[in-house]
């Protein structure tokens, strides 16, 4: 007894993401920022709200960090078609499992499900019409720790220590988080939890300094970015008027 | 032989008879409403005999424990795929249930040359708003029943009467009540089904039991303590607060244990 919906699906003619044609390779669109990164009780993830289509910004509120369940959360970076579709497959298939089984499926073997939805769109990702390339974290009940996870987009895992990020303003924030983390008045993992959120909105609001397609905040429109913490106790989301009142008194005074 | 339609009748006669002989052991199930949602409650032997079906589905059975996970694996195929192709409101009891299992059900019960599933069912699906919750159950032969505030499974359809009609007479408001009403209804159950089996009869034959109306609870609670050092306690609920999707969860042992009844509470310890 496999106990895999994505297997149950594509015996049922189910394919993920379309077909590409190999060779017509376009541009790559990760225009986004996401981050997770590990503080004192967990892993905060976060990522700004702007979807774009090239230079056009097509919605300013959409919700990157998706939470799978109970206990884990993928961030997404790339063509959200595709993201969203892989994040409503895993979704389902943590569910199925844990209805079959009878127990939850480990947190290998969430990353490993995954890796193996990105490989199947390999095709898509390569011919630029699919590429996705999330931040899995989670709580890994085994060795009771909350762990980060970051993907490319033929598949590959990779375990951010510390921190991981990705999108198009990635490339701003992480060596923000490499000096904050080494040279910072304490790491980032022994941060208590409010000291983290305000670092999350400082290190988004730099990315959408310099990056076009990273949403700062928006404060005439109460939008800010979406920060979530997973905890041994599960994923928990920081309300807007705390994330509005934290902005206001120690991010805003520069911006 | 059996092309002869009364061979038929005669093999499908025997196939129920086969089935209640079969179930006659069987422990009983009972769904209650209560203000947050749906209690689900059975004592079992080790294997769980209470499961998670979809966000606001929840499954108890009786029977072959083979034939049981078969049936169960079909409901939870058809409800994700359900759920990933069209939407989790989409996914609803009536529909799994009246085009999904029962007629496999059915169709397995009046195939006399092939083994028919050695199961009941009871499916309870919470609603979006208190008052909407319902149950199905489903027969070894497929028919089913749609109730509302609260469903049993038994050996015989006389034992299912009599415990709907004794949980019909209680009033069930909080969880407490739900488990002590549950409890309770279960042993009248227990009680029926043991009775008819010392009395060497299993089926719908079955004596009534005249002395229904008096039997207290006192009575009912000593049943349940005489079966608890064999037998295990099981309650899931389908609570409407929990947050998220997935309203399922299963009363945990301290849990359990503040709502029992204080006349149960020193045999669990």
């Amino acid at each position: 007894m496999q106990s895999d919906f994505y297997q149950l699906l594509k015996a049922q003619g189910y394919i993920l993401g379309v077909s590409g044609q190999a060779g017509a390779r376009q541009e790559l669109t990760t225009a986004t920022t996401i981050l997770a990164f590990k503080y004192r009780d967990g892993v905060l993830v976060a990522g700004d709200r702007r979807a774009t289509a090239g230079n056009m910004v097509m919605y300013d509120r959409t919700d990157k960090v998706l939470e799978i369940d109970r206990s884990s959360v993928m961030a997404i970076a790339g063509v959200p078609a595709t993201a969203y579709e892989m994040a409503r497959i895993l979704e389902h298939s943590f569910k199925y499992y844990r209805r079959t089984q009878l127990q939850e499926l480990s947190f290998e073997g969430k990353l490993r499900a995954l890796s193996k939805l990105l490989k199947e769109n390999v095709a898509a990702a390569l011919a630029g019409t699919g590429a996705v390339a999330p931040i899995f974290a989670g709580y890994d009940a085994g060795q009771e720790a909350a762990k980060i996870y970051f993907y490319d987009i033929l598949g590959a895992e990779f375990e951010g220590v510390e921190y991981a990020v990705s999108g198009s303003g990635s490339s701003t924030i992480r060596g923000i988080l490499h000096y904050l983390n080494t040279w910072g008045e304490q790491p980032l993992s022994a941060m208590p939890e409010e000291q983290a959120t305000v670092q999350a909105l400082r290190l988004l609001t730099s990315a959408a300094e310099f990056d076009s397609a990273t949403g700062g905040v928006n404060r005439e429109a109460g939008l800010y970015p979406v920060i979530k913490f997973i905890t041994a106790g599960g994923v928990r989301v920081m309300p807007d008027l705390q994330l509005r009142s934290l902005f206001e008194s120690r991010v805003a005074r520069s911006v | 032989m059996y092309e002869e339609p009364y061979r038929w009748v005669e093999a499908v006669g025997n196939r129920r008879q086969y089935l209640d002989d079969q179930l006659k052991e069987g422990t009983p199930v009972v769904g209650v409403t209560y203000e947050r949602g749906i209690l689900l409650m059975t004592m079992s032997k080790g294997t769980p005999k209470l499961y998670e079906i979809y966000d606001r589905l929840a499954l108890g059975g009786m029977g072959h424990p083979a034939d049981l996970e078969k049936l169960r694996f079909n409901l939870l195929e058809m409800a994700h795929v359900e759920g990933f192709n069209r939407s989790a409101s989409d996914v609803t009891g009536s529909r799994l249930v009246k085009y999904g299992i029962a007629p496999v059900i059915k169709q397995a019960f009046e195939e006399v040359f092939k083994a028919p599933f050695i199961v009941k069912m009871l499916l309870a699906e919470l609603g979006q708003k208190s008052g909407k919750d319902g149950f199905l159950t489903i027969n070894y032969d497929g028919t089913f029943e749609e109730r509302s505030q609260s469903a049993v499974l038994a050996a015989t359809s006389v034992v299912e009467q009599k415990m709907i009609e004794y949980v019909r007479r209680q009033s069930i408001v909080s969880l407490k009540d739900a488990v002590d009403v549950s409890i309770r209804t279960w042993a009248v159950g227990d009680r029926a089904q043991r009775s008819a089996l010392e009395d060497g009869e299993g089926r719908d034959e079955a004596k009534p039991d005249s002395d229904q109306e008096m039997i207290g609870a006192e009575t009912l609670y000593a049943h349940v303590r005489r079966c608890i050092p064999e037998k295990t306690i099981e309650c899931v609920l389908l609570d409407r607060q929990v947050q998220g999707p997935s309203k399922y969860r299963a009363l945990e042992a301290d849990e359990l244990e503040a709502v029992l009844p204080t006349d149960l509470n020193p045999s669990l310890s």
